[in-house]
C-alpha cells in the first residue's frame, strides 16, 4: 500500500519553541486516522504542514507531492475543514455553491444541493443568518461534494451540540468515506469518535508517542481491572499506568499475554481515550 | 517515497480526472466573488447616479453662469453654445462619480486581503484550489479594471437618464433651454473621460498595488498605515534630514501625469469656458497629448512597480496566517 502522507524528520520551530521535533509517521490510503494530542502538542502545526500552510524542515510527501512547492496541485486532491477556517459571514449559500463550482474541477454541485435539501438551510440565506450547527452542515456539504483523496478535519465539530456532532460523523462515514479516500481527524472529543478510527497517532510536545492501527492496539495493550488486594501481584508485571476507581484498580500493560493477566482480574482492550490519558501522563513524567 | 498520484489510485475506482478549470472561468468566479463581498463596488456608483437623477428631476431653474461679455451673436453660434454647455454639464456631473470611485477603490484595495484575515475566512479560501497568485490577481483586476469600468458605465447610463429627464422638462417648459443634445459631442465627451480614466488607472496603479500589499501584510490594520504613513514619513524626513523628497515624490505621483497629458499643441492652455464663449469638452481630444502621456517613462516605471508590489503580495499571502 502506498502512503498518502509520508513524514520523515518533520520539524517546525516558532522562535525558540519546537512545535514539531523530527516527527515521522505515515498514513495509508483508505484509512481514518485520529491525530490525538493535548493542546499545544503540535497537531495543528502538523496539519498545517501537510496542507502547505506553513513552511517546515524535514521531508514530507502528501499524495506524492511536496506541500511547500506543489500546493496548488495538491489542493485539487485535498480538502480541509478546521474550526479556524470559517465561512465568511457575508456569503450566501447559493454563492458558496456557485463559487466552488467556478473554481474546483472536482466539485459536484448536485451532491451539495442534495445534502442541503435534507437540512433546514435555504439557498438564499447568508452564513451570518445560520446557526453554528447549520454553518458546519453547509461546510460539510461543500466538502462532501468535492471528490478529494485526502480530507483533513481539525476540530470540525468544536462548539456543536451532541446531536449535530453525531449527525456530522454519521454523514461523513456513511455517505462520504470509501477505500479511495483518506481522512485525518483531530478532535478533543476522543470518546465520541474512537470507533471511527482505523489508526491513531498520539502526539505530545512535538513528538509522536504512539502510531498504530486500531487492530494492533488490541494486540499490544491490555487493560486489567482488579481488586486492590491483587494489585501487588499485578504490579510485578510492570503496568505503565495505573488508576484507582471505586476501590478497584485499573492497570494498563504493554505486550503481556492473556495467560499472564487473566488470572489476576478482568481483562479487556483499553479504550483509545484511556490509552491516550495513560500515554500522555507517562510521556509527561519521563 | 517516490509515490505519485497514479500509484495511490488503488482501492475503489475513482472517476477519471476532470479537466482542469479553465483559467478564465476561475478568474471570472473570483471577480464575481469580490462584488458579492464588497457590495459598495456597485452600490456606491448607483447611489451617486441615483442622487444626480433625483436632483435633476426636482431642482428648479438651472443657472449657467457665463462670463459677462460672452458673445451670443448669431443664432447658429447660440446653438453651438448650447451644445458646448450640454457637454460641460455632462463633464461636471461625472465629477461625483470620479470622487466616489477614488474612495471606493482605495477602500477596496486596503480591505480586499485584510477582510479574509479579519473574519478568519482565509483558510476556507485556501482550502480550495485557487493559487495565491490568482487570488491577488483577481483583486488587482477588480480594483484597476472592473470597478473603474462599472463606475464608468453606471455614470454613462446615469447621465443619459439625467439628460432624458432634462429634455422632458425643457420640452414641458419648466426649465430654460440652455442645453442642446448632440450625439457626436456627447460621444466625444465620453471619450475624453474614458481616456482620462485609462491614464488615471495606469498612473495610480502602483498606489493601488501598494494598498493591496498593505492589505495582505499590515498588522494590526492597513487603514491605519495608509492614512498615517503618507503624513508621518515626510514629517520624519523633514525632521531628520531637513529635506522634502518624500512629499515632493508623493505630490508628483498624485498629479504628475496630468501636466503631461494637458501639454498638447496649445501648451496646456486648455480653456473650455472662455470670454469668447463655451467650447465643447470634446475639443480636449485635440488638446490632449496622449502620446506623451502613454510614453511617459514614469508612467511605465509605475506599472513595473505595480507588478513588483503585487508579486510581493502574492508571496506574503502564501504563508500568511493570523489564526
Amino acid at each position: 500500500m502506498t502512503a498518502v502522507i509520508e513524514a520523515r524528520g518533520l520539524t517546525k520551530s516558532y522562535g525558540a519553541t519546537r512545535a514539531l521535533e523530527a516527527v515521522s509517521f505515515s498514513v495509508g490510503s483508505g484509512r481514518i486516522v485520529g491525530l490525538i494530542g493535548p493542546n499545544g502538542a503540535g497537531k495543528t502545526t502538523a496539519l498545517k504542514a501537510i496542507l502547505g500552510l506553513t513552511p517546515f524542515d524535514g521531508e514530507l510527501r502528501v499524495l506524492g507531492l511536496d506541500p511547500r512547492t506543489q500546493r496548488d496541485a495538491l489542493m485539487r486532491e485535498v480538502c480541509f475543514m478546521a474550526d479556524v477556517a470559517v465561512l465568511p459571514r457575508w456569503l450566501r449559500v447559493s454563492q458558496a455553491l456557485e463559487f466552488c463550482s467556478g473554481v474546483h474541477p472536482r466539485f459536484d454541485r448536485s451532491v451539495a444541493e442534495g445534502i442541503l435539501r435534507k437540512t433546514d438551510i435555504r439557498m438564499a440565506s447568508r452564513v451570518r443568518e445560520l446557526s453554528k450547527g447549520m454553518v458546519t452542515q453547509l461546510h460539510l456539504a461543500l466538502i462532501m461534494a468535492i471528490d478529494a483523496r485526502l480530507l483533513v478535519l481539525d476540530e470540525p465539530t468544536l462548539g456543536l451540540d451532541l446531536l449535530y456532532r453525531r449527525r456530522f460523523y454519521d454523514t461523513l462515514l456513511n455517505d462520504y468515506f470509501n477505500k479511495a479516500r483518506t481522512i485525518v481527524l483531530t478532535t478533543h472529543q476522543v470518546e465520541e469518535v474512537e470507533n471511527l478510527f482505523t489508526d491513531v497517532i498520539f502526539i505530545n510536545q512535538g513528538h509522536v508517542v504512539l502510531e498504530a492501527s486500531v487492530e494492533d492496539l488490541g494486540n499490544r495493550y491490555q487493560q486489567l481491572t482488579l481488586a486492590g488486594e491483587q494489585a501487588a501481584r499485578a504490579r510485578a508485571l510492570r503496568p505503565f499506568y495505573e488508576r484507582e476507581v471505586f476501590g478497584r484498580v485499573a492497570m494498563l500493560f504493554e505486550g503481556r499475554t492473556a495467560a499472564e493477566l487473566k488470572p489476576l482480574g478482568e481483562l479487556r482492550t483499553p479504550s483509545i481515550a484511556d490509552l491516550f490519558v495513560a500515554k500522555m501522563q507517562g510521556s509527561a513524567s519521563t | 517515497m517516490n509515490s505519485t498520484l497514479a500509484d495511490i489510485a488503488d482501492g475503489t475506482p475513482r472517476s477519471a480526472d476532470p479537466p482542469a478549470m479553465p483559467l478564465t472561468v476561475t478568474l471570472l468566479t473570483l471577480v464575481r466573488r469580490e462584488f458579492w463581498e464588497h457590495r459598495y463596488l456597485w452600490i456606491a456608483p448607483l447611489v451617486v447616479e441615483g442622487v444626480l437623477i433625483v436632483l435633476g428631476a426636482i431642482v428648479g431653474h438651472g443657472h449657467v453662469h457665463l462670463p459677462n461679455d460672452t458673445d451670443f451673436s448669431g443664432l447658429q453660434n447660440l446653438e453651438a453654445q448650447k451644445v458646448a454647455a450640454f457637454t460641460i454639464l455632462q463633464w461636471m456631473l461625472s465629477v461625483p462619480a470620479c470622487v466616489v470611485l477614488v474612495g471606493v477603490v482605495s477602500w477596496y484595495a486596503l480591505d480586499c486581503l485584510y477582510a479574509e484575515r479579519r473574519d478568519r475566512s482565509i483558510l476556507f479560501w485556501k482550502s480550495l484550489p485557487v493559487s495565491d497568485g490568482l487570488t491577488v490577481l483577481s483583486k488587482a483586476v477588480v480594483a484597476l479594471l472592473a470597478a473603474p469600468l462599472v463606475s464608468f458605465v453606471v455614470a454613462l447610463v446615469g447621465f443619459l437618464v439625467f439628460a432624458g429627464i432634462l429634455a422632458l422638462r425643457i420640452a414641458a417648459g419648466g426649465v430654460p433651454s440652455v442645453f442642446s443634445w448632440d450625439l457626436l459631442e456627447w460621444f466625444r465627451t465620453e471619450l475624453v473621460m474614458l481616456i482620462m480614466l485609462m491614464v488615471a488607472v495606469l498612473w495610480y496603479a502602483p498606489v493601488v498595488a501598494a494598498m493591496i500589499l498593505l492589505s495582505v501584510w499590515a498588522r494590526p490594520n492597513p487603514f491605519l498605515w495608509a492614512f498615517l504613513a503618507p503624513v508621518v514619513a515626510p514629517l520624519l524626513e523633514r525632521i531628520a534630514f531637513g529635506t522634502h523628497y518624500l512629499s515632493g515624490f508623493l505630490k508628483y505621483r498624485a498629479f504628475g501625469i496630468w501636466g503631461t497629458l494637458a501639454h498638447g499643441p496649445t501648451h496646456g492652455h486648455i480653456n473650455i469656458i472662455t470670454h469668447h464663449g463655451l467650447h465643447p469638452v470634446g475639443t480636449l481630444l485635440d488638446e490632449f497629448n496622449i502620446g506623451a502621456a502613454l510614453t511617459d517613462i514614469d508612467l511605465w516605471l509605475g506599472v513595473a512597480v505595480t507588478a513588483v508590489l503585487l508579486y510581493a503580495a502574492i508571496r506574503i499571502r502564501r504563508y500568511r496566517d493570523d489564526s
